[in-house]
């Protein structure tokens, strides 16, 4: 594996991402001496329904990054298709599968991804059928209860 | 380059010529090229590729072979890989990708795998992207399952094309000098090498001249690393010990030792250079280092002032907010305690509230329109238990109800009342709305805000004859009668209570020994059953030993008779013991059960006693 994960081994990419965060979103270590397991703390974006939110996501990242995807989940409860409806808050993200990770994307265009779903799902990839379905057949309800999750769970810790 | 010249070559350099078709940039040190290319130009050795096809499928033997050959050149190119390695000695080959570059450069010459500048760069032909070789191979290593012996081939991944490592791979040689032109620090700097040279001639320079690196001691029988530049001290391989923390180690190491790991050397502190122990290093620039910058200790309060240590006290004398922040701290803390004092007697005022608002409700149920529109709220906090309560209060009031009244409006006439307006009319009120089949209705619930507000006084007046409980009827005259006639209520409701206790301790018992008769039927049961197997036992021991006895007699014939009934008995004997064996089981058992009932029994009865 030599050469494999300078990428992190070297800290590029947390440094980077850390001095110069993507906006919206802040990143650091959840153990300081794990490289591999990131902390991201994303606030909701403005012009979605979880505005105003804090949300909490794990980011891990495989031993042989960048050659595999890291695997990205939501600490904090969500309500959204693209999010499992339960503890794991696992994630289902077009660029994180394993067949459509290309080694030359970075943590900050996952990032960025993530802040793009947020404002408009995924409806067609959603993990979630029933909200997806509730997206489109009902968006006011949908856009209510997404926000009562955002008060109940993303609010100011 | 022609044809034939390929051919006229042994068998072996041919092959290798066509494998130069398919992955000649991936070995160019190959002697091959280097004899046969004085150019260096790697696609005059190729053939056509319809040659190549033509030969690769004309029969399967070929095929085999060329995997064969595969394998070897594989195994060729890591051993060349692996002694080029050793040749530098006791230093491991520079890892490119860990380097510290000195020059900046951007993102055109970095690899988009591994983010660094390129290293041995290839290009993928049929797309042009860039990568590392090592990125591209990695990548298509962790991807691709299949076989591939025509050299490494994938999908680019930056573009999906599908795409290979060919002869035509090898970048531009503008692109390899620049990257290797970049100038990096010493792998060695953290040693103390202060040399930046070009990335192309690091290895040289840890190989060969860096005096940090390690090379093989000159003393005779000594093959120990020592750095380059204490090799002409003479071997150092020898104990020495640390003058300051006692330690031993070798001469060589004492250095190192110095620099970084002993506690019990002085160091110059990187900020004040007074020379302090190592071990306290950490704790001396923490709080005591003057040259270190800290903030004024009103920083809290908003001094923004940062001056050095040494000027800080200064500062401080002056600053008033300096001076004002132990005041204000020890304030703070105060009002923290005061906080948590308060929220904590807030909610025992909160229980006290809700406990004084269920007793009236239990007290005065239903009287007043705004206690009606209340009870709705009311009625959920109830506990069901309590809900006869307003019946048996009234039933009392009744009860009460024969004791003089005009005596004790006499009593009362005398006793200034706070408020006595607030409440009157509106009990006249009440008693008139109330059904006229009730004789006395039952006194209405004097709501908080009727209450008499100096709730105090009323306890410290002189209060004579007013202690036989007064009559309910009409308004309670006084918090007294009112308090009176609550504790009256909850005795009653302790004696329901306790009533209620007594049933349930008896309907507790009840099932204890209903419990018990079953467990004990359980174990009576068992125990027959138990002796029922030991008669089965002794039964079948019995004729086992008959028949064993009678094949006895059978073999050892009339003769052995007297042994024959020496045996029978002993036989017998052995039943025998089995049976009481077994009856003693049973017997065990049973006594097991008898303790066992016994202990529950007891049990419940303990049980009993403490309800």
């Amino acid at each position: 594996m030599a050469g494999s994960n300078k990428r992190i081994a070297k800290g590029q990419e947390l440094a980077d991402i850390t001095t110069n965060p993507p906006e919206g979103t802040k990143v650091k270590l959840a153990d300081e001496s794990n490289i591999f397991i990131w902390e991201v703390l994303l606030d909701g974006p403005e012009e979605s329904v979880y505005a105003g939110g804090h949300f909490k996501l794990k980011l891990v990242l495989p031993t042989n990054y960048p050659f595999k995807p890291p695997v990205l989940s939501f600490e904090t409860r969500i309500y959204h298709p693209n999010v499992t409806n339960d503890d794991k808050g696992s994630m289902c993200l077009g660029i994180l599968r394993s067949d459509e990770w290309k080694p030359p994307n970075q943590i900050r265009a996952v990032l960025k991804m993530v802040r793009d779903i947020l404002v408009t799902p995924d409806i067609d990839n959603a993990v979630e059928g029933a909200i997806a379905e509730l997206y489109k057949s009902n968006r006011k309800w949908y856009d209510k209860q997404a926000k009562e999750w955002v008060a109940k769970y993303a609010g100011k810790k | 380059m022609s044809r034939s010249r390929s051919f006229s070559r042994s068998p072996r350099q041919s092959i290798q010529a066509r494998f130069g078709f398919f992955d000649a940039s991936q070995q160019p040190p190959m002697p091959i090229h280097s004899s046969s290319n004085p150019t260096g130009n790697l696609l005059e050795v190729t053939f056509p590729p319809a040659e190549l096809q033509r030969s690769m499928s004309s029969n399967h033997a070929s095929l085999r072979g060329m995997r064969r050959l595969e394998a070897r050149r594989q195994m060729e190119e890591t051993n060349y890989l692996s002694s080029k390695a050793r040749s530098q000695n006791l230093n491991p080959p520079v890892d490119l990708r860990l380097l510290d570059y000195v020059t900046p450069y951007d993102d055109n010459l970095m690899c988009p795998v591994c983010r660094c500048a390129f290293i041995d760069p290839v290009v993928l032909v049929e797309c042009d992207h860039c990568f590392c070789r090592d990125c591209i191979r990695q990548t298509w290593a962790t991807t691709a399952s299949a076989y591939t012996p025509l050299g490494p081939r994938g999908d680019c991944p930056s573009c999906r094309t599908p795409a290979k490592l060919g002869a035509r791979s090898a970048t531009s040689k503008i692109l390899v000098n620049i990257t290797d032109d970049l100038v990096v620090r010493c792998p060695n700097s953290e040693q103390g090498c202060e040399a930046t040279v070009k990335r192309g001639e690091v290895q040289d320079h840890v190989g060969i001249y860096c005096g940090y690196s390690k090379q093989e001691c000159y003393a005779e029988d000594c093959e120990q690393p020592v750095r380059r530049r204490d090799a002409d001290l003479g071997c150092l391989h020898y104990n020495v010990t640390c003058f300051d923390c006692r330690e031993t180690m070798q001469k060589a190491e004492l250095e190192a030792h110095w620099k970084a790991k002993c506690p019990d050397r002085k160091v110059a502190c990187p900020q004040c250079q007074e020379p302090i122990l190592s071990r306290v290093l950490d704790k001396h620039s923490r709080e005591m280092c003057p040259a270190v910058t800290v903030s004024c200790p009103g920083a809290v309060l908003g001094c923004t002032s940062r001056s050095k240590r040494s000027q800080a006290e200064v500062h401080a004398q002056t600053c008033t907010l300096a001076i004002l922040a132990p005041v204000l701290a020890a304030q703070k803390q105060r009002l923290d305690e005061q906080e948590v004092v308060q929220r904590t007697m807030s909610r025992k005022l909160e229980v006290l509230e809700s406990g004084f608002a269920a007793v009236e409700e239990i007290l005065y149920p239903k009287h007043s329109v705004q206690a009606k529109e209340d009870d709705v709220r009311a009625d959920e906090r109830r506990i069901p238990l309590l809900l006869e309560d307003g019946d048996s209060a009234r039933r009392r009031h009744t009860r009460l109800e024969s004791t003089d009244v005009e005596d004790m409006d006499e009593q009362f006439s005398g006793f200034e009342f706070p408020s006595p307006t607030s409440s009157r009319p509106m009990s006249s009120r009440l008693i008139a709305s109330l059904p006229p089949s009730r004789p006395a209705p039952p006194p209405p619930g004097p709501r908080p805000q009727d209450l008499p507000e100096p709730f105090s006084t009323d306890f410290d007046m002189p209060f004579p004859s007013a202690f036989p409980p007064p009559a309910a009827h009409g308004p309670y005259v006084s918090p007294l009668h009112h308090l009176l006639s609550m504790h009256e209520a909850l005795r009653d409701e302790l004696s329901r209570v306790s009533t209620a206790v007594q049933e349930l301790d008896g309907r507790q018992s009840m099932h204890t020994l209903n419990e018990n008769l079953r467990m004990r039927e359980e174990m009576g049961y068992l125990g027959a059953q138990v002796t029922g197997l030991s008669r089965q036992v002794g039964w079948l021991t019995s004729t086992q030993l008959q028949r064993q006895q009678h094949q006895h007699g059978a073999g050892v014939g009339s003769s052995a008779g007297g042994g024959g009934m020496d045996g029978i008995a002993g036989a017998g004997a052995g039943v025998e013991a089995a049976v009481s064996a077994v009856g003693a089981a049973a017997s065990a058992l049973r006594g097991a059960a008898q303790v066992r009932a016994q202990a529950r029994r007891g049990h419940s009865e303990e049980g009993r006693t403490k309800l």
